[in-house]
């Protein structure tokens, strides 16, 4: 069978120690059996690794920020998109997604499709929201508290026992054992992503994930849990093993239907002793270790892509339980030429 | 007491638990212990089999097979709905 032919469009190529989803999202869209793909690389910075990666990207262009306006982001997605036009845009940034999501009917009037979750969807699951929606869809989450400022510090005391998470509204989980580490914790995360800074409850157990799928029905086209084996000190996961585990399938079904979440998602889940699972976040995204389902036999972006251009999908049901990844990092030698052209005319 | 549906084992010692994810090596007497209670056996077929192969008493045998079995019970390769059912 011939594969068609598709271009698609990926930011996050900044496979570094805290990895973008990006490049395991081109691995897997290559390993496609059914689109033969052209990949336009978008990135924010001129040493995102997935830039000099041989073989990976047919063509990279330099983007803003968001923070720079999402107008500006979006007039240049279009600018790229005259100049090597692609069907399909996979964002893999959260900060990047309001402004995606925002424009996405923009973005499809100039032929550029997304499969994106609702701004409310976005918006609902947000840290600083998990009570609310843990009460909403009827799973366990654990009690938080948003702070506004450093005065609230000492209302910890009465509502928790310590330690607890001190979390950003983006990225950024740090575990504080008293007052003066919350404080800590508190400047660091409110000079880097603003406020509030949440504090949550400290559950004890071990820390599982689920990427999944959901077609915007209600229907879960992919669910892969994965048990993270080596953490680094930013706490990505550096090796992880998939696992078969039926109760978190069975959270993420339940949750995908309830919601009708669209697109890829990664749950963050503790498992107890006693098999109680809380839910700690949920990533509105594809995750960087996508590309472990893919080797358990689900092909999420391949899917994602395919929802993305409006065909309809049957779930993928299985997978193989006890496949493992394991990451590496490895020097690339790269002519300062090609430096140079990305740094100059914000293309390659 | 039965071994769950979830956990894998080697003939080469390596236990796999694919709900947990935990992996873990026994030694040949582990292994053989393992697959003795894999098999169904109960724990007076699994004595009389391990007194006759070797060189052991019955109170020796009974604290190093209770022994094990909390350790993996422990870390969920079995799963026992009674806690004293060695069955």
């Amino acid at each position: 069978m011939s594969k068609t032919k598709i271009t698609i469009a990926v930011t996050g190529l900044n496979n570094t120690d805290n990895p973008g989803p990006g490049v395991p999202v081109i691995r897997s869209l290559k390993d496609s059996s059914e689109f033969e793909v052209r990949i336009i690389g978008l990135v924010y910075e001129t040493l995102e690794p997935g830039i000099y990666m041989e073989g990976l990207c047919d063509k990279i262009f330099q983007i803003p920020y968001p923070s720079a306006g999402s107008d500006e982001l979006i007039d240049r997605i279009e600018e790229i998109h005259r100049r090597e036009p692609f069907e399909v845009l996979i964002p893999n940034f959260d900060a990047e997604l309001f402004s995606f999501m925002k424009n996405e009917d923009r973005l499809l009037k100039s032929g550029i499709h997304t499969f994106l979750p609702t701004l409310k969807q976005f918006q609902e699951r947000d840290k600083d929201k998990l009570p609310e929606f843990g009460e909403k869809y009827g799973i366990k989450v654990p009690a938080s508290l948003n702070l506004g400022s450093q005065n609230q510090i000492s209302e910890i005391k009465a509502k928790f026992e310590y330690p607890v998470m001190v979390k950003g509204k983006f990225y950024d989980a740090y575990m504080a054992y008293n007052s003066e580490q919350v404080k800590q914790a508190f400047n660091k995360i409110s000079s880097k992503w603003g406020l509030p800074v949440i504090i949550q409850e400290f559950v004890k157990g071990t820390e599982v994930n689920v990427i999944a799928l959901g077609d915007g029905q209600g229907n879960t086209i992919a669910a892969v849990p994965m048990r993270k084996q080596y953490i680094t000190d930013k706490g990505k996961a550096w090796g992880g093993i998939t696992l078969s585990d039926d109760k978190m399938l069975e959270i993420t079904r339940s949750l995908i239907r309830k919601t009708n979440w669209k697109g890829g998602m990664e749950l963050e889940l503790i498992k107890t002793v006693k098999g109680e699972y809380y839910l700690i976040e949920i990533n509105p995204r594809i995750p960087a270790w996508v590309y472990l389902a893919v080797g358990a036999g689900q092909n999420i972006p391949e899917a994602l892509v395919k929802l993305a251009l409006g065909h309809e999908l049957a779930p993928m049901e299985s997978y193989k339980s006890g496949k493992m990844f394991v990451r590496y990092s490895y020097d690339i030698i790269v002519d300062l030429e090609k430096f140079e052209t990305i740094a100059m005319n914000g293309e390659l | 007491m039965k071994i769950t549906d979830e956990v894998r084992i080697s003939d080469n010692g390596f236990i796999f638990n694919s709900k947990t994810g935990d992996s873990f090596n026994v030694n040949p007497t582990g292994l053989e212990l393992t697959k003795l209670i894999a098999q169904g056996y109960d724990f007076d077929t699994i004595k009389n089999i391990f007194l006759q192969k070797y060189d052991l008493d019955d109170l020796t045998f009974e604290k190093d097979f209770y022994e094990f079995c909390a350790l993996i019970k422990y870390h969920q390769i079995t799963s026992q709905e009674n806690p004293l059912d060695f069955k």
